[in-house]
Order: structure tokens, then C-alpha cells, then sequence
């Protein structure tokens, strides 16, 4: 059973009546973990190995576990049915469909490599999900890629819109002038949904893994996609995004934008401002910006929340707090939202704790123990081993963002919401269980936790970003327009708490 | 066929996607009326990395 299956029978778990709390997965360390956490651990589920399947729920009656037993049945039959035109081999795929043209490869990172050499030699472009390639066998694979002409985005690519079509973690998007090539996913999704809230859209985007722009694989995908780009009429205009590039490959990079016919709109994220605008092209120093920028090419303005709102909603927020409660608390879904939250908010209210820092010395010692001020990427493997994305799976951070409400020093809990085709159909709706959760026992103790979040995606997703804010804000969550501003407000909370311990 | 005009022609076709690993992937890109046939993908030689090695040297799998 693939850890996607999983993903389906815990939602059908929880969406049982009678079932408090519940958790599926294989019997990995990591599911073990949040077993535990849960308060779901069982003698069995101790022993049981990590090829077994384990289900475990807290449910009001043995019948009503029973019923949600037969529930799962039901979605375990239909993980194993299959609706495609099914092959062993890619070989055999591309000799009865001959029109195959792309690839999109989920194995697991050490198969990776070769299973994307095989499709390239079909001929096929490939989107490489698995994650876990080591660099020089990712050089290999686009090397190959490059010799035969193929677009190889990833490995470690969750975002790709080819065609008006999402793959893996991409967010359906409106086709318009732009085309994006991005060593980060999120940042991609994010240029684009702004692209596409204001009417415009994408060509192309052309996701290339974030290790792309690493010394060792030299931004092979990183320049075929701008190549690629550059040579695409319907591309009136390109945006490339990253996280800091290596120095050598980003003079790489900067000679070919120089060389490039059409206007660049560069978000290269920690590199030199004044290095990249001898480029000649458009300095974006943030995501937020890099939209921005990007509208204002075509004559459009990107409205933000005012500081004013955001102090006003900061001031509304710390009403009715215990005098203990200062820090926040952020549990993220995406990498490179987790970076920008933490960038932003250690302007306000210094370093920020993460299982990812900015800083080595604000590494938490343990990802489950947050300490003061702390963010986490729940996309990070101690916490997906075995298990799908956060991105793809809402039930994965639950727990974590359950325990925030545990602590009485939790002021606010910061979150993003990413939407992408596969994922649940309403994730804003299981969070809200989480929320509700943390924010319960907060009240319990007589204080209040201020929620705040983004959604990232578009009212073309299957699950309606609009619609997904709307359920957010309806369950008192402050919903920003994007992550970079809901950092801020969570910092100006956190600001104002510790205004108030020091008077 | 030149390098650059492979992925236009990739840019100016109807996409039709192999999709090797979860069958998810390939709903969501059915879902948006993208051709998907799907690859059951299984570690070869049941995983056994010496057996693997072995196939890979005598002309790749």
C-alpha cells in the first residue's frame, strides 16, 4: 500500500461519527511516533513491523470502529482496482501508446535515478517527485536529459505546469504571457496563483528541483528551461526563482540572462541584489515582489493588507490572553514557506527555533519539542518518512499542530495551507478539527490562541482557494493574502505579547 | 531534431503522461483531461541490490 492510500483511509477514519481520533499508516519509526504522540500506542502496534499496516482509532464503541473498519475496506478496494491502461515495464507503456510524451516519476529516491534514465531513453520528458537523489547521480540523469533535448524537472520537483496541466503539487493555473522556471516549488506555485488572482497566468513552468542550482549539478534544468522559455512564443516574459544559488552557477546564470530576448523578472532569494541586476534583469527580493513585479508589467497592481489592518488585527488578536502566553508557534507545509516565515518574522522578534533554522544554533533539539519562538517544516523527513508530503496529506501536521495548544506559553500558531490536484478535497476543513483542538484547550486553561494562515493556490484548484479561505475565516482564523504577510501579523502578535510582559 | 525544438513540440502537443508510482498522481492529472497510462512500478529483482548491480552491468533495467 502506497503511503497516498493511507493518506485517503485516515481521512475516511476521522470523518467517522464516533471517531475521535484516529491514525493509518505502515508501522514506520515516524508513524509509531505519532501514534504515540496521539495517545493511540497499543502493545500490538509496539511489535508490529514495518511492512504491517496499522490502523488505530480512539472510537466511542468497539461497532464503531467496527463500521469505520468497513469504510476502509471499501477505499482499500478501490486503491487496488485500477482505471488506467497498466504496464510492468516503461518500455512496453511507450511501445503500446507511441504519443507518450512525458513521464511523472514518484519511486523511491535510491530508483530514481535509473527509472528516469529509462524514461529519457524512450524519449520522454520526464517530473521527477522522488526526493533523496544524491547530486551526482541527479548531474547524471540531466545530463542525459540534456544530450537528448528532454526537459528532466527534478528530482525533488513538486511543481510543473505544462500544457495548463499540474503535475504532482502544482496548482491549476490560468494560462497568460508568463513562463516560470524554479528551483523552488512553492515559490512557483505562489508567483503563479498571484499571476492568476489578478487574471493573468502561465505558459509553462518548468520546475527543476531544489538542488538544481547546486555547484555539483551546475543548473543544467535551470538553463535548458530558460532556453526553453526563450524559445516558446507564447512566452511574452520569464520568471525564474530560486533559493541562493551556487556563486558559479549563478554567473552562469546571469550571462544567460543577459543574452536572453525577452524581459526577466529574476527572485533569486539570498543572492547579491547588485550582482543580479548587471544582468539587466528585474530585481524581485521576495516572493511577494517577485508577483508584484511581475503584474506590473502588464499594468497591474497587487494589493497587500496594510500595516494598519494588520496592527488592528494583531491588537483584536491579543484580547483575552493569559499573561504566559508569548511565542509563536508555526507548523508549515512548505520549505520554502518555512524560510520566508522565519526570514520575516526574526526582523520583529529575533531568531526563530526550527527544525530548519536560518541560524545552526536555533536547531530544536528535538523537532517534537518546540521552544520559544518556533517554527517547523513538517515536510522534513523525520517527520514524512514513510508517510506522504504535508502538502499532499493534511492528517500529517495535525497532531503537530494539536500539541501547540498543550503549552500555555503558545500565544499564536502560524500555518500555511497548500492546495495541489491530488491532495484531500478540503483541507482547510480537516485542519480546522486540529485548530479547534489547540485552541480548546487554550480556553480551557482561560486564555485564547490567535490563528493565522495563507492559502496557497488558486479558485481553479479542486478545492477553491477562495472557498478554503472562507472556512478558515469562518472558524476565526486570520487568513492573510500570503505567507509573507501572515508572518508579519504573527509577529506583530508576538510583539505585543512581549510588550505587555515588559510593562 | 534539434534539442530546443524536442520540448516545443512537447509545448505544442497533447500531453499523454506515463505515470510511474502512486496511481494519485495520475487521477489528479486525469482529472484534468491530460492521457495518463499508468506503470506499476516494482524495485527490480525484488529489491535485491546485488542482483540489481548485476542486471545494470549487463545492460540496465
Amino acid at each position: 500500500m502506497d503511503s497516498l492510500a493511507s493518506l485517503s483511509m485516515m481521512t475516511v477514519l476521522m470523518d467517522q461519527e464516533g471517531i475521535q481520533n484516529a491514525y493509518a499508516g505502515m508501522a514506520s519509526k515516524t508513524t509509531k511516533n505519532i501514534i504515540a504522540e496521539l495517545g493511540l500506542m497499543t502493545a500490538e502496534i509496539e511489535q508490529a513491523r514495518e511492512e504491517d499496516l496499522v490502523i488505530s482509532a480512539r472510537a466511542q464503541s468497539r461497532e464503531v470502529f467496527d463500521r469505520a473498519l468497513e469504510e476502509i475496506d471499501k477505499i482499500d478496494d478501490q486503491f487496488q482496482g485500477t482505471k488506467f491502461q497498466t504496464f510492468n515495464t516503461i518500455d512496453s507503456a511507450v511501445a503500446t501508446v507511441p504519443e507518450a510524451n512525458i513521464c511523472s516519476i514518484s519511486v523511491p529516491g535510491e530508483y530514481a535515478c535509473e527509472v528516469t534514465k529509462h524514461a529519457l531513453n524512450q524519449g520522454l520528458h520526464c517530473v521527477v517527485f522522488s526526493a533523496n537523489v544524491p547530486l551526482e547521480k541527479e548531474r547524471e540523469m540531466k545530463e542525459l536529459a540534456k544530450q537528448k533535448g528532454l526537459l528532466c524537472m527534478g528530482p525533488d520537483c513538486g511543481v510543473a505546469n505544462i500544457n495548463g496541466a499540474a503535475f504532482v503539487l502544482s496548482s491549476i493555473n490560468n494560462r497568460g504571457p508568463f513562463g516560470i522556471v524554479g528551483a523552488s516549488g512553492c515559490g512557483i506555485q505562489h508567483v503563479a496563483a498571484m499571476l492568476h488572482e489578478m487574471g493573468s497566468g502561465v505558459t509553462q513552468t518548468i520546475g527543476t528541483g531544489g538542488k538544481d542550482l547546486t555547484q555539483v549539478v551546475g543548473g543544467i534544468s535551470f538553463l535548458m528551461g530558460i532556453d526553453a522559455l526563450e524559445n516558446n512564443p507564447d512566452t511574452k516574459y520569464i520568471i525564474l526563482i530560486s533559493r541562493k544559488p551556487d556563486e558559479k552557477v549563478l554567473d552562469k546564470i546571469i550571462q544567460r540572462i543577459k543574452g536572453c530576448k525577452k524581459p526577466v523578472i529574476a527572485c533569486l532569494m539570498g543572492a547579491d541584489e547588485d550582482k543580479v541586476r548587471t544582468s539587466g534583469a528585474i530585481w524581485a527580493e521576495n516572493l511577494d515582489m517577485c508577483g508584484v513585479e511581475a503584474l506590473k508589467i502588464i499594468k497591474k497592481e497587487y494589493t497587500f493588507e496594510s500595516e494598519a489592518l494588520l496592527d488592528q488585527w494583531a491588537e483584536e488578536a491579543v484580547r483575552g490572553m493569559c499573561p504566559e502566553q508569548k511565542y509563536v508557534r508555526g507548523v508549515f507545509a512548505g520549505g520554502t514557506y518555512c524560510d520566508e516565515a522565519m526570514k520575516t518574522m526574526q526582523e520583529v522578534i529575533g531568531g526563530i527555533h526550527s527544525n530548519c533554522p536560518l541560524r545552526p544554533e536555533l536547531m530544536l533539539e528535538n523537532s517534537y519539542v518546540s521552544v520559544g519562538n518556533t517554527v517547523i517544516d513538517s515536510g522534513e523527513e523525520e517527520f514524512t518518512l514513510g508517510k506522504p508530503h504535508p502538502a499532499l496529506d493534511p492528517n500529517v501536521r495535525l497532531p503537530l499542530i494539536e500539541k501547540e495548544g498543550d503549552d500555555p506559553q503558545t500565544a499564536v500558531i502560524l500555518l500555511d495551507l497548500i492546495l495541489c490536484p491530488p491532495e484531500h478535497i478540503d483541507p482547510a476543513g480537516v485542519t480546522i478539527k486540529a485548530i479547534k483542538a489547540a485552541t480548546d484547550k487554550a480556553c480551557a486553561r482561560g486564555g485564547k490562541i490567535a490563528v493565522v494562515a495563507s492559502v496557497l493556490g488558486t479558485d481553479a484548484d479542486f478545492q477553491n482557494a477562495n472557498l478554503q479561505r472562507e472556512e478558515l475565516c469562518n472558524a476565526g482564523v486570520y487568513v492573510c493574502k500570503t505567507n509573507r504577510q501572515a508572518a508579519k501579523l504573527a509577529a506583530k502578535i508576538v510583539k505585543l505579547r512581549n510588550g505587555e510582559q515588559n510593562i | 531534431m534539434s534539442n530546443a525544438s524536442n520540448i516545443q513540440k512537447l509545448f505544442n502537443s497533447p500531453l499523454v503522461c506515463v505515470n510511474v508510482g502512486p496511481k494519485l498522481f495520475g487521477e489528479a492529472l486525469e482529472k484534468q483531461n491530460v492521457k495518463v497510462v499508468q506503470v506499476d512500478w516494482k524495485p527490480v529483482a525484488g529489491g535485491d541490490k546485488k542482483m540489481q548491480e548485476l542486471l545494470n552491468e549487463l545492460g540496465g533495467f
